[in-house]
């Protein structure tokens, strides 16, 4: 057992907050130092990060490359960390944007250069550890966190409107995290008697799904068979849809699902392209990320019963998005809308509660970063340029700037799902996902307009901003892609037929991740026969005092924890 | 021996009469005075019980509200005499420049 | 004979070894795309030029030796390849497995590449006449700066389409199927600073989108139908195709199920009903059990997905009632026309319901709906052609009318002869569309045919190839074009649907009127083109011959449609006496749909050869449109210069002209209401009740609460401590009361 093997992902979380720290010592004059700096930190994480998700094992246990260390142990807090298929594929795709978007803002940010990258470090810890905690309380720390580097890219570098659009979306994502901070703190005390209770996502969980499991056991029964549960199941059958319901709002927010989707397109009309990207491109998927790791999972039977309603509001999504864009003038929010829609998708997927479904739902949360996180990249280029956000501002482009016109089609086939690109595999498998998941065969035949909606508004904006005639005297002198501005849309380019192309090395990390969740997801089912160790989740236990490297670690008989 | 009750009544009377005090009269200086009164009241109660009980520790309790009423006068007088020398006035109602 | 009959039936190479290198087909235009559109500009005209038509060139040669390949014999058997679903071998086919491309579920897809002679032929059609194309453009591009990207763009083409006839599953097929489509919005988009070539582009993506859209449920569909029956079928349903349950779940397992052998397979163990397969499980008639379509039967399921793949190819092969984008699409590069808009990717659906002919015969009603659309777009089509002026639009309708035709085929069964028409019209509506490009070539870019006139002595290689392949659309004897038409009308009025007897005759009358509109467009297309005199109106007075890299394609193409007569006519032995050509030929991929049809009861097919009577009337139908074009634009019209027509005949005109305002009723009950509905639901929805009223409201309200609140906060200490005392007492009595009770 190496040092990597045991802190890998504790390198990978942290070490953007040490360049971070290095920044700050850093004289703020200094800007292409500054610059320098954190893009080599990005770069060193990008090397780490896929160090992690090559040794991510797909055949080995849920949890891997865990850490555990004590912390507020009289709480029944500890510090866990640990990836599991899903996590770690969201974390490549964390990593993997975030030397780019500090390539991006190389000429896009002259103001506040020091504080801009501080920013953008302590955010890109605080994402991956959102991902990777396996402690609820951690995970709500870092959840929460996100909030304000977030708020300060778009507060302070985003454009003309960004007081307002900084405030809204850091509000409306506020108030339903606080919501799902109350049913996780009843989830706490319900969960686990006086001195044990814990707020380990394992011990939740398996507590959790023990109750679940009776509950969905006595559904089937005959009427009034759960009048007589007692205990956490009673518990749960009463408060479950209640717990879920502010869970998933929190979640469906931050996705964000119609209608709790105002908030996106001013947050991103308004951001930095940094600021887009990263948000189109990680902070939205945590929304889906927490349905696949904590709503679904904790509330099955609840979800079970919210199924066609979330389902319905995801169809919504993605039609509703997709009219949106046909109505847009501005560029921003036309992609902004699009990810409306995308993430229809990703969200149908998901509650069809099918292997093909789940699976296409987690490839299409990172297909949609790298499609989406270019079409801001991109867009963020034209707009340095020309600092407007209009279509009509634009027109007949194509002839002054090819290799742009180029990069932003092939983008745009990706965005579209044209078959080849990387948009097909995931839009195939949710699309089949939603027909098998037995939800209305009319809803998912809506879903699949959003094909034809797509291309529409896609194509329609490609043809407003770069065919026809140069419509304005101000664009005849527009700067092809530079070289730096090339490099960073190259990977990008690489990755559209790579993953389009090669999904299964993709997909093979995403299998077992999806296996579990359509496994809890089904324990809902009345009468569901879920075998316990296909849904018990197995992680590491906290390890003893002498081994744990808190300092203050004590034991526990003496400890508040024995008392309470 | 003196009952309990009749410790009580007057510790409640002394609290009322404090109370009262602060709540409606204009001058700082009086409503101070009033405040200690209060104070006064509930040492009252404390050594009553003490007595009572036959134990210290309404003593100590007593000891410290002293203590308390000691350190509250101090910063209070200087607060009152601040303020005097700012506005010439140490009328309550003069001080309320902390609204909506 | 025989030494020939003997080289033709050993392949150069090992079929084995070749069916491993079948993506070098593929990929070796997909590296002709890339090299041209990455490294053009530096690589220079000629050498663009040399990279396209070597790659096309190479994938020509590849798919000659597949096609050799194919037709393999060796001691007697022929060349055959495994089946992942059942124990017999597919004979005439070669093919390869290069594993997995996505799987998750139960759901997989490989990347399995397969030749039989359906797809070798059109192999040779793509690559083949692509390549004449490739080096017709080299001449016709000369003058334009945009060269690399054109050429990368037609080197993608021609992947996307290898892609789609290579595709041994209906995933990889619709990659080509959605890939040609990219490529065809790419190049009909070419010159994209006029706005309205590019919104012809983004016309035909977003139609073919909606026929992709039915198309990518029609295969969910599949997808869980095949789920159903394996898990329903009993070895009596396997029997039916000499087949073991066990092997077809392995082959499920293994290669996914959209995989055409799957739905092959699946379509063979599906008898009609019980009393024709006694102890089967699974039948048309019966109902699936489990799953998101239980409660429907599998032939309804089956008639429904066809019906949907239906409109996927209305999409692509612009049928009713998707056709609109085609004519459009002649905004692009002429050869693009010829190429895309003509020869192949249109053809991508009459490919589609050949590849699943096994599937169509189990659906009368699918048959029947493929047939009537296919008749219904044709006469509609000939009809506005008739009013067009433009060479590329009558072309374009021209192209429309032929592919109704190859649906009428491919509804009635008539399969083999709907693929021979497809080879047939690839030749000679390549031939004219190239043609018209020489004309426009040589006239400045001229495409009114009222404005030319006369050239017949001005560009006489142009001429004659025009000639023949007019010849051979509008059905003369001897050329190919009579021959295929035939093929497919006599197959037509002797087929059977069941329940739907009059189909045969119905269509089969419409379609001779269809054969006499064309006859009489095209001759008008000729004549106002070549003969007569050159028009006053001409933007040049002489016009130019093109130069040998546009004729040369041209010769060859017009040889082509006069050799492909070869094909209809009655040469090889077959069960039935003898047999055309093409029909022996396709025997192997069709002869499932035809043992299942035999077996059935719901279809007929016809087997007989036409008389000679047959061909006579029919050459007589075409003959008498064409007269009447030459009477009416040869002396009719021309003595009549000068007078007015009479208002009926102008509006007719107008009306045709403007063709029958198709698109206007789109426009106005599709496109202008979802506009509509998007803006107002944008202004309305989502600006006022959910941004404005609800989010924006909760901060107004909470912000004026807020304020009124505010006044409760005098700044009168003593008025809190009276506050703070009266709560106090409050509390105070209010556990007194509960420790008295």
């Amino acid at each position: 057992m190496s040092f990597f093997d045991n802190h890998l992902l504790n390198i990978v979380i942290y070490l953007p907050l040490v360049f971070a720290a290095l920044l700050w010592m850093l004289p703020s004059g200094e800007r292409g130092q500054i610059r320098t700096v954190t893009f080599i930190g990005m770069l060193v994480d990008v090397v780490f990060g896929l160090w992690a998700y090559l040794k991510f094992d797909p055949a080995g246990s849920e949890f891997q490359l865990e850490y555990r260390a004590r912390w507020l142990q009289e709480l029944g807090v500890s510090y866990h960390i640990g990836a599991d298929g899903l996590a770690i594929s969201l974390v490549a795709l964390t990593v993997f944007l975030g030397p780019l978007v500090v390539m991006a803002s190389q000429t896009y940010i002259t103001e506040r250069v020091k504080e801009f990258h501080i920013a953008l470090l302590v955010l890109q810890t605080v994402m991956l550890g959102a991902l990777l905690s396996l402690d609820v309380l951690l995970f709500y720390i870092f959840w929460e966190a996100m909030l304000i580097p977030m708020y300060l890219l778009v507060g302070v570098w985003g454009s003309e409107d960004r007081q307002m659009a900084a405030v809204k979306f850091f509000l409306y994502t506020l108030v339903g995290s606080l919501l799902m901070l109350v049913a996780l703190v009843t989830l706490y005390f319900i969960t686990g008697e006086p001195g044990s209770r814990s707020f380990d996502y394992a011990d939740i969980y398996n507590s959790l799904m023990v109750a679940n499991r009776e509950l969905s056991a006595c559904m089937a029964g005959p009427a009034g068979a759960c009048d007589n549960l007692t205990g956490l199941a009673r518990t749960l059958m009463t408060w479950g849809p209640w717990m879920f319901g502010a869970f998933a709002l929190a979640f469906a927010i931050k996705v964000p699902m119609w209608p709790v989707h105002t908030w996106l397109p001013d947050a991103h009309v308004q951001a930095p392209v940094a600021g887009s990207m990263i948000l189109a491109g990680v902070m939205l998927k945590m929304g889906t990320y927490g349905f696949w790791r904590y709503a679904i999972p904790f509330f099955p039977v609840a979800a079970r019963e919210a199924r066609p309603f979330l389902a319905a509001l995801a169809v919504i999504g993605i039609v509703y998005g997709a009219l949106m864009c046909l109505a847009q003038r501005d560029i921003k929010k036309l992609i902004a809308y699009s990810s409306v829609s995308h993430l229809g998708y990703v969200m149908l997927g998901l509650v069809a509660f099918t292997g093909e479904g789940a699976t296409g739902s987690a490839y299409q949360m990172l297909n949609h970063g790298v499609s989406t996180g270019a079409l801001f990249l991109l867009f963020g280029f034209l707009y340095e340029r020309r600092h407007t956000r209009l279509m009509s501002d634009y027109g007949g482009i194509a002839r002054v700037v090819p290799l742009f016109t180029a990069t932003f089609v092939i983008v745009t086939f990706s965005s579209i799902a044209v078959p080849g690109t990387n948009g097909f595999v995931g839009e195939f498998l949710i699309l089949l996902g939603t027909f098998k998941s037995g939800l209305s065969l009319w809803l998912a035949a809506l879903a699949t307009t959003g094909v034809v909606l797509g291309a529409a508004y896609m194509l329609w904006m490609v043809q407003k901003v770069f065919y026809g005639g140069l419509t304005h005297r101000e664009n005849q002198g527009l700067k092809d892609l530079s070289v730096r501005e090339f490099a960073t849309a190259l990977p990008f380019l690489v990755l559209v037929p790579v993953m389009g192309l090669m999904p299964q090395p993709f997909l093979d990390r995403i299998e077992p991740s999806t296996e579990r969740f359509i496994a809890r997801a089904t324990l809902g089912a009345p009468g569901a026969d879920v075998p316990e160790s296909a849904v018990r989740v197995t992680a590491m236990a906290l390890p003893s005092a002498d081994v744990a490297a808190a300092p203050n670690a004590e034991p526990s008989s003496g400890s508040l924890a024995a008392r309470r | 021996m003196v009952p309990i009750s009749y410790y009580l009544i007057l510790a409640a009377a002394l609290f009322c009469l404090g109370m009262f005090g602060v709540l409606i009269r204009r001058n700082a200086l009086v409503v101070f005075m009033c405040v200690e009164l209060m104070l006064n009241a509930a040492n009252l109660t404390f050594l009553a019980f003490a007595k009572q009980n036959g134990d210290f520790t309404g003593h100590v309790s007593a000891f410290f509200v002293i203590a308390v009423a000691a350190a509250e006068a101090s910063i209070g007088l200087a607060i009152v005499i601040a303020v005097f020398r700012s506005r010439g006035s140490i009328n309550i109602e003069d001080m309320r420049t902390m609204k909506y | 004979m025989d030494a020939l009959k003997q080289f033709f039936m050993t392949a150069p190479v090992d079929p084995a070894v070749f069916a491993q290198s079948l993506w070098l087909i593929i990929a070796l235009p997909l590296l002709g795309a890339f090299v041209c559109g990455v490294f053009g500009k530096m690589l220079g005209r000629a050498n663009v030029y040399l990279v396209a038509c070597a790659a096309v060139a190479g994938s020509f040669i590849l798919s000659v030796l597949a096609f050799w390949a194919v037709s393999h014999v060796e001691g007697g058997s022929p060349v055959a390849m495994e089946s992942a679903f059942s124990a017999g071998r597919i004979r005439y086919a070669i093919g390869y497995d290069y594993g997995t491309w996505f799987s998750a579920g139960d759901f997989r897809v490989n990347f399995g590449l397969m030749v039989d002679h359906l797809s070798g032929t059109l192999l040779l059609v793509i690559t083949g006449v692509g390549f004449l194309i490739h080096l017709y453009s080299t001449s016709y591009m000369e003058h334009d700066e945009g060269y690399w990207r054109y050429f990368a763009y037609l080197n993608l083409f021609v992947a996307a389409m290898l892609t789609l006839v290579l595709g041994d599953n209906l995933v990889l097929l619709f990659v080509g199927w959605e890939g040609v489509g990219m490529a065809s919005y790419l190049l009909i988009g070419f010159w994209y600073t006029d706005n309205a070539k590019a919104w012809a582009g983004r016309k035909a993506f977003v139609t073919n989108r909606v026929g992709d859209f039915a198309f990518l449920i029609a295969s969910f569909l599949l997808v869980m139908m095949v789920a159903a029956f394996a898990g329903q079928a009993n070895q009596a349903n396997f029997s039916q195709g000499g087949n073991q349950g066990e092997r077809y779940r392995a082959g499920l397992v293994e290669k996914g199920p959209l995989s055409f052998q799957a739905l092959e397979n699946l379509a063979t163990a599906l008898p009609v009903s019980t009393d024709k397969a006694p102890g089967v499980a699974v039948t048309l008639e019966s109902t699936i059990e489990k799953g998101p379509l239980a409660g429907f039967t599998f032939g309804g399921v089956l008639t429904v997905a066809l019906l949907l793949f239906l409109l996927g190819a209305a999409g692509k092969s612009a049928q009713i009632p998707l056709y609109i984008w085609l004519p459009d699409a002649m905004a692009g590069p002429t050869p693009v026309s010829a190429l895309i808009h003509a020869a192949t990717m249109v053809t991508a659906g009459v490919y589609l319901f050949s590849r699943m002919s096994y599937l169509l015969v189990l659906s009368p009603t699918a048959m029947v709906t493929i047939a009537v659309i296919g008749t219904a777009t044709s006469l509609l089509a000939a009809l506005i052609a008739f009013a067009q002026d433009d060479i590329k639009k009558v072309l374009a309708y021209s192209t429309v009318s032929q592919l109704g035709i190859m649906f009428m085929g491919v509804g009635m069964g008539v399969f083999w002869a709907a693929v021979l028409h497809l080879v047939t019209h690839a030749f000679f509506k390549a031939c004219l569309f190239l043609g018209a490009g020489s004309v426009m070539h040589g006239n400045a870019d001229e495409t009114d045919i009222k404005k030319l006139g006369g050239l017949r002595t001005e560009m006489r290689w142009t001429w004659a190839t025009f000639l023949v392949a007019t010849l051979a659309i509008t059905g003369i004897v001897p050329l190919s074009g009579f021959f295929s038409k035939d093929a497919i009308y006599h197959g037509i009025h002797h087929s059977h649907l069941a329940g739907y007897e009059w189909a045969a005759g119905a269509v089969y009358y419409v379609g001779l009127v269809i054969a006499a509109s064309t006859a009489f467009y095209m001759s008008r297309l000729y004549l106002l083109t070549f003969e007569g005199k050159r028009s006053p109106e001409a933007k040049i007075a002489h016009a130019h011959e093109s130069a040998w890299p546009m004729t040369m394609p041209l010769v060859v193409l017009a040889v082509l449609s006069v050799v492909a007569l070869v094909y209809a006519l009655p040469l090889m032995p077959g069960r039935n006496g003898m047999q055309p050509v093409m029909e022996n030929f396709l025997g192997p991929v069709f002869s499932n749909a035809e043992r299942i049809a035999a077996r059935g009861g719901l279809v007929e097919l016809d087997r007989s050869v036409p008389k000679l009577g047959d061909y006579i009337f029919a050459w007589l139908v075409a003959v008498s449109g064409g007269v009447v074009a030459a009477f009416l634009y040869l002396k009719f019209f021309p003595s009549k210069a000068g007078q007015p027509a009479p208002a009926w005949a102008r509006g007719v005109r107008r009306f045709a002209q403007n063709k029958f305002y198709v698109d206007e009723v789109y426009e106005f009950l599709i496109i202008r209401p979802v506009k509509t509905v998007s803006i107002v639901l944008f202004k309305l929805l989502d600006t006022l009740i959910i941004d404005t009223v609800l989010v924006r409201g909760t901060a107004w309200v909470t912000a004026r609460v807020g304020s009124a609140l505010r006044y409760v906060q005098t700044g009168d200490a003593q008025a809190y401590a009276a506050v703070m005392a009266l709560a106090l007492l409050g509390g105070a009595v209010y556990a007194l009361i509960q420790v008295l009770q």
